[in-house]
């Protein structure tokens, strides 16, 4: 058995298809560039060493298998060849500077062999010579394997797959914490489960940080202050407004009004949501309009100029005037609150004008108006 | 009589020169008020109560009229270079003797308010383009002789005042449920029976809201509703049993009521 062992395991030198050790591909490619400078002198040695030694007549050329005749010059490496057969078995021409690089018993020029077999780099596309960084399903040049995120050269540190990525350790993590929706801390770089902190934009465990009138070690709920962080129970003994809206405490600008304080952005229109931002509001039954929407939703907009009314309001058959258009609705003529009116489709007329009204007309409008007093309209 | 119209065209000018009212004057011509032509920074015209038989075209030439009132006069059709005024926000012309408003008047860009009370105005009478008058807010056309409201009603979605007390309507269109920010609508004195359901889109029920509707021969299912209140015939028409009974009224084609109001009295209809 033991006999036999040697002589198998030296035919079937196979390797996994998915070693990272470099393939005998390689390995015998890496022999050849070694060599390179060997391989020509070799050649020369060989002819000045044939030419003494015509002895060997029973010779054969490794390619066609015929014999050499006397003054030939003959190629010896690993076997003899005619300088003519010497050649690719791609491209049949010579080894440019007598370079050539071997693979599964055939000689190839480097051209070709690169075209054939050598592995091409899965960043930058070129062909690799010298080490091959084999990872995530492809061949890589060391300095161009390098992390999705930091750029960081992975070759000898290592690396870990992330959706398709390879990432260094400190992106993966990061990565991962994104990814649960979870934080960094910013202090001990590591993933932050349950509640974070804010502070100073970044994200940290609460326990990193105490309070600073206290000294209790921070939860989640913890709160700034002109600069210093404070447990909730501190903060809130330091008298912070509550806002009126979201009944949490306001820390920044505040708003004073309806007798309460506000979230600057909490104190909006009742009608159109919209903060007033500083903007005047208008106050009614313990809510807060916009200009727009309080005119609306109250009725003061002229009927004439269809402009919101500042000042002094007539309102009379679900209309309103600004002071200066309150006039008859046909003369034009001013009125005041004191002056005497009709009413004509909902509009007001002077007495003058409706005393030129037709004699039909005003039967029919008297007549309208006693049946509204009969029905209990009026 | 000229001197003290000069009068007063002088005075309008020593002022602001941007209104002139002139009411009830006895003017028979527009043109023949002194002075007037030289009013180029006129804002609002008024008129009321004269003798006018007819608008210059060349009113179009006054570029800051806003408001015009020429109620009361005797003018029986109005120009076309009227729809060309810019600014023209407030027009009235009630009480004249309009069969017709100008072709092309529906291009008048900022027209809001339009007043063409007491005339001789049907749905024939209107120019192709009339409800193209998007702007308009209120539209006043009680006392004239609309049948039937064009469709096109439901275009002018700005309107919150629709007037059409004491024409001859025999129905409204379902487009009239279009007008949703009308607060103001006066159908009284007509010959209307039925509602058309969507109408209940509209909110007029309530303080702020005006719903006339006397004096229209309505079914009796309705009439019922109005007996015990406005709210209630809204409800009504939003119900399904109403939209059934709509739908077979409708397809049952009777006969409109016949008019029962004599209009030869009105002013409008006097010849010269």
């Amino acid at each position: 058995m033991s006999a036999t062992a040697g002589p198998r395991r030296n035919l079937f030198n196979l390797q996994p298809l998915d070693a990272t050790t470099p393939s005998p591909l390689f390995q015998r490619r890496r022999v050849a560039v070694g060599e390179e400078t060997g391989h020509e002198a070799n050649i020369l040695h060989l002819e000045e060493d044939l030419s003494a030694t015509m002895s060997l007549g029973n010779a054969v050329c490794q390619r066609c298998n015929d014999g050499f005749k006397m003054d030939e010059q003959i190629v010896n490496s690993s076997g003899l060849w005619h300088t003519y057969c010497f050649v690719c078995a791609q491209c049949f021409q010579p080894f440019p500077e007598g370079r050539f690089f071997e693979f599964e018993g055939r000689k190839y020029c480097e051209h070709d062999f690169c075209v054939l077999f050598a592995p091409s780099c899965g960043k930058c596309g070129e062909f690799i010579s010298g080490r091959v960084i084999k990872a995530m399903n492809a061949s890589w040049h060391p300095e161009c394997f390098r992390c999705f995120c930091c750029a960081k050269i992975l070759a000898d540190e290592g690396f870990v797959k992330n959706q398709g990525r390879a990432l260094c350790k400190d992106c993966n993590a990061m990565e991962k914490a994104k990814g649960l929706g979870k934080y960094f801390c910013f202090k001990c770089h590591s993933i932050i489960d349950g509640g974070h902190l804010k502070w100073k934009g970044e994200a940290y465990h609460p326990y990193h940080f105490n309070c600073h009138s206290c000294g209790i070690e921070l939860k989640e709920d913890a709160r700034e202050k002109d600069g210093e962080l404070y447990c909730l129970r501190c903060h809130d003994k330091m008298g912070i407004p509550i806002c009126g809206a979201c009944r949490r405490p306001i820390e920044e600008r505040v708003v004073h009004a309806l007798g309460k304080t506000w979230h600057v952005e909490h104190f909006v229109c009742a009608k159109c949501e919209k903060p007033f931002l500083g903007t005047r509001h208008y106050e009614k039954k313990g809510l807060a309009y916009c200009e727009i929407h309080y005119h609306q939703l109250f009725g003061n907009i002229c009927f004439v100029c269809n402009n919101i009314i500042n000042g002094d309001v007539f309102s009379a058959f679900n209309k309103a005037w600004c002071v200066n258009h309150f006039a008859c609705s046909i003369c034009d003529k001013k009125m005041s609150q004191k002056t005497k009116f009709f009413e004509f489709d909902q509009k007001p007329v002077c007495k003058n004008c409706y005393d030129k009204f037709p004699g039909e007309l005003k039967k029919r409008l008297k007549k309208a108006y006693d049946e509204a007093v009969k029905a209990g309209k009026i | 009589m000229a001197s003290k119209l000069k009068k007063l065209v002088d005075d309008s000018k020593e002022g602001s020169g941007t209104e002139l009212d002139l009411v009830d004057k006895g003017i028979v011509n527009i043109l023949e008020i002194p002075g007037f032509a030289s009013l180029k920074n006129l804002t609002k015209l008024v008129l009321a109560h004269n003798k006018i038989s007819s608008v210059p075209p060349n009113i179009a030439n006054f570029l800051n009229l806003e408001i015009i009132v020429l109620f009361n006069n005797i003018i029986e059709e109005l120009p076309t270079t009227l729809s060309s005024l810019p600014k023209l926000k407030i027009l009235n012309v009630g009480m004249n003797r309009l069969n017709s408003l100008p072709r092309g008047f529906g291009a008048c860009p900022m027209l809001e308010v339009l007043d063409v009370t007491y005339n001789n105005l049907s749905e024939n009478s209107l120019p192709a383009n009339f409800f193209c008058l998007d702007t308009l807010r209120a539209l006043y056309m009680g006392d004239n002789d609309f049948e039937h409201l064009p469709p096109e009603i439901g275009r002018l979605k700005n309107l919150q005042v629709l007037v059409l007390r004491e024409n001859d309507l025999v129905e409204l269109p379902k487009d009239m449920g279009e007008l949703t920010r009308l607060r103001e609508l006066h159908i009284q004195g007509n010959r209307l029976t039925v509602l058309p359901p969507e109408m209940g889109n509209l909110d007029l029920v309530g303080t702020k809201q005006v719903f006339k509707a006397d004096g229209n021969p309505w079914v009796t299912p309705i009439a019922d509703q109005f007996q015990v209140g406005i709210s209630h015939v809204f409800d009504y028409i939003r119900s399904d049993t109403y939209k059934f009974l709509y739908g077979r009224h409708i397809a049952a084609r009777a006969d409109p009521p016949p008019k029962s109001v004599d209009k030869s009295k009105k002013i409008s209809r006097i010849k010269k």
